[in-house]
């Protein structure tokens, strides 16, 4: 007798359901932002040696790789650095209005923070492009407390 | 070899009870590393991390090792088995000539996320193994240990004897997370089964933390240390992934592994060219196993080894003078720590534990279950 090859592959039921987890991560940085985002401020981490400024700071700097902790005050303002406009969503669903997502380098920081741009035409956004952050009228210290920006 | 490799330095740390960021341990200890040997991150060549994500306890845990490891925009790759693969794989790279230093770092801290026996469920083979419920590691570490002794006439008492020397050698070394210094088979056996025969305190305490090592080639190597360690030879062997498929009463992946490495480094008897090894055990029965494939004793003579302090700091062939797994078994790190452990004898650094004129040691991991797959280093004080 031989085997017979003729059966179609199987599909093999399983979960992945070992429990909830718990994960320290370094939320020092994070804190900080959030804190000061409570009271419509944003700041961020210096390193003292290359002077690169981090929004949300880290606690030691990538590049010179020492600890750093020096708080700095960073605008406001801010210059669009890239942008995005969302026509679908991630499902593929075409939204009604269109939203524009855009990476913005604010004054006085080295990185990027995220954030949608609104009030314009999504034709007329540029890289370049300067804009202002605009606060919820609540701040509960996260990240969602900056509404919107608008370019000014 | 076809070049001449040394580990420069090595350094550790480990805790039953993970209260730092593993991002931060990780900084602290490879930015210690560099201060120690005194050098920066832009002396080392190539950057091999070493994680899993199940072992670290979420998705994509490589992504946050690479800046806190000092590899920014350095040369980095990624092992996610046993640090001993990780080791290897460096030792690889220095190889060939591309690279004169390298960093090999491995961490987890899935003890204080996840139940690691719960996480190991998911390595086990979804198509039979895991389908009924029933198997898991330590049902299938139950299973071998049964087969052990049933093959050789071992008891259970000749594993608590193993585990009793582990947690003594622990309290010799700085690192563990469990251990007693005037521990016994009694007090072994006065702890709980979790799977009949193995009682808890012959079972690996739950351990976070992360190991790195600094190596280099040749000539480089002594520029950075008046100790550099010798890699002589390594090797592997991966047996089936099914357990049913294997003789659990032995390791032959275990044998051809260290036989691989003995050819390279020019071992042909390992008992008597040995002076320390460090096996990497997860349960105490699985020490006789590995170490009779690796040639360390005869076949079966667990019974023989314990009875007669053989594997003890002053036996004839002392195996875990760092208490070993018992101690601490840090996943995915696991591998680099026994390397580690025979860095810190060969260098003359294991204080109380130190094995008096040990010049050649053997370094043993393992991944899978029941170790299915193992791999061999054997180190040396001398060059060439
Ligand atoms: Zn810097």
């Amino acid at each position: 007798m031989t085997f017979e090859m003729g059966e179609e592959t199987r599909e093999v039921q399983g979960t992945w359901d070992i429990s909830t987890y718990k994960y320290l991560i370094d939320g020092a940085g994070m804190k900080l932002l959030v804190d000061s985002m409570k009271e419509k401020k944003i700041r961020g981490i210096k390193c003292p040696q290359c002077e690169t400024v981090y929004v949300p700071g880290p606690t030691f700097c990538r590049k010179c790789y020492i600890d750093i902790d020096e708080v700095v005050e960073i605008g406001e303002t801010g210059v669009v650095m890239s942008y995005a406009v969302e026509m679908a969503d991630v499902r593929g669903n075409p939204l009604e209005e269109f939203r524009l997502t855009a990476m913005i380098k604010l004054d006085g920081a080295d990185t990027w923070i995220i954030g949608t741009i609104s009030g314009m035409d999504w034709h007329d956004a540029r890289i370049g492009m300067r804009v202002k952050a605009f606060w919820v009228d609540e701040p509960v210290g996260s990240l969602a407390d900056i509404d919107r920006f608008e370019a000014i | 070899m076809q070049r001449d490799i040394a580990i420069v330095a090595q350094a550790q740390v480990m805790t039953d009870s993970l209260d730092i960021p593993r991002e931060r341990m990780l900084f602290d200890l490879v930015k210690g590393l560099f201060d120690k040997v005194g050098i920066t991150r832009h002396d080392i060549d190539g950057f091999v991390l070493n994680s899993n994500d199940f072992e670290v306890g979420h998705t994509i845990a490589n992504v946050f090792e690479d800046t806190p490891c000092g590899a920014y925009m350095k040369d980095e790759t990624h092992v996610e088995a046993d640090g001993m693969w990780a080791a290897q794989y460096t030792t690889m790279r220095l190889l060939s000539g591309n690279y004169d230093t390298a960093l090999v770092v491995g961490n987890s801290s899935g003890a204080s996320t996840f139940r690691p026996y719960l996480v190991m469920d998911y390595q086990l083979n979804p198509t039979y193994d895991r389908q009924l419920g029933i198997l898991n590691e330590l049902s299938t570490a139950a299973l071998q240990a049964r087969a052990y002794m049933a093959k050789y006439g071992a008891e259970e008492d000749d594993f608590n004897e193993i585990a009793a020397r582990l947690l003594r050698n622990a309290a010799l070394n700085p690192y563990a997370v469990r251990s007693k210094a005037d521990a016994t088979a009694g007090d072994v056996l006065a702890s709980d089964y979790l799977y009949e025969p193995l009682r808890q305190l012959a079972c690996y305490p739950f351990t976070d933390g992360a190991c790195a090592m600094i190596l280099a080639s040749g000539k480089r190597a002594k520029e950075l240390t008046d100790k550099p360690v010798w890699i002589k030879g390594m090797g592997n062997s991966v047996d089936t992934y099914y357990v049913g498929e294997r003789d659990l009463a032995t390791s032959k992946s275990a044998r051809m592994a260290g036989e691989r490495a003995y050819k390279l480094a020019g071992i042909s008897n390992p008992a008597k060219q040995i002076d320390v090894a460090e096996v990497s055990a997860k349960f105490a029965y699985q020490e006789p196993i590995i170490s009779e494939a690796l040639g360390l004793f005869k076949e079966g003579s667990a019974g023989k080894v314990a009875s007669k302090g053989l594997a003890d700091l002053g036996g004839s062939m002392p195996v875990c003078p760092s208490g070993g797994g018992l101690g601490a078994y840090v996943f995915t790190a696991n591998g680099l720590v026994r390397v580690a452990e025979c860095v810190r004898q060969l260098k003359g650094e294991a204080g109380e534990a130190q094995v008096s004129g040990a010049k050649t040691a053997l370094a043993h991991s393992q991944d899978g279950f029941c170790a299915q797959h193992n791999g061999v280093m054997v180190l040396s004080t001398e060059e060439g």
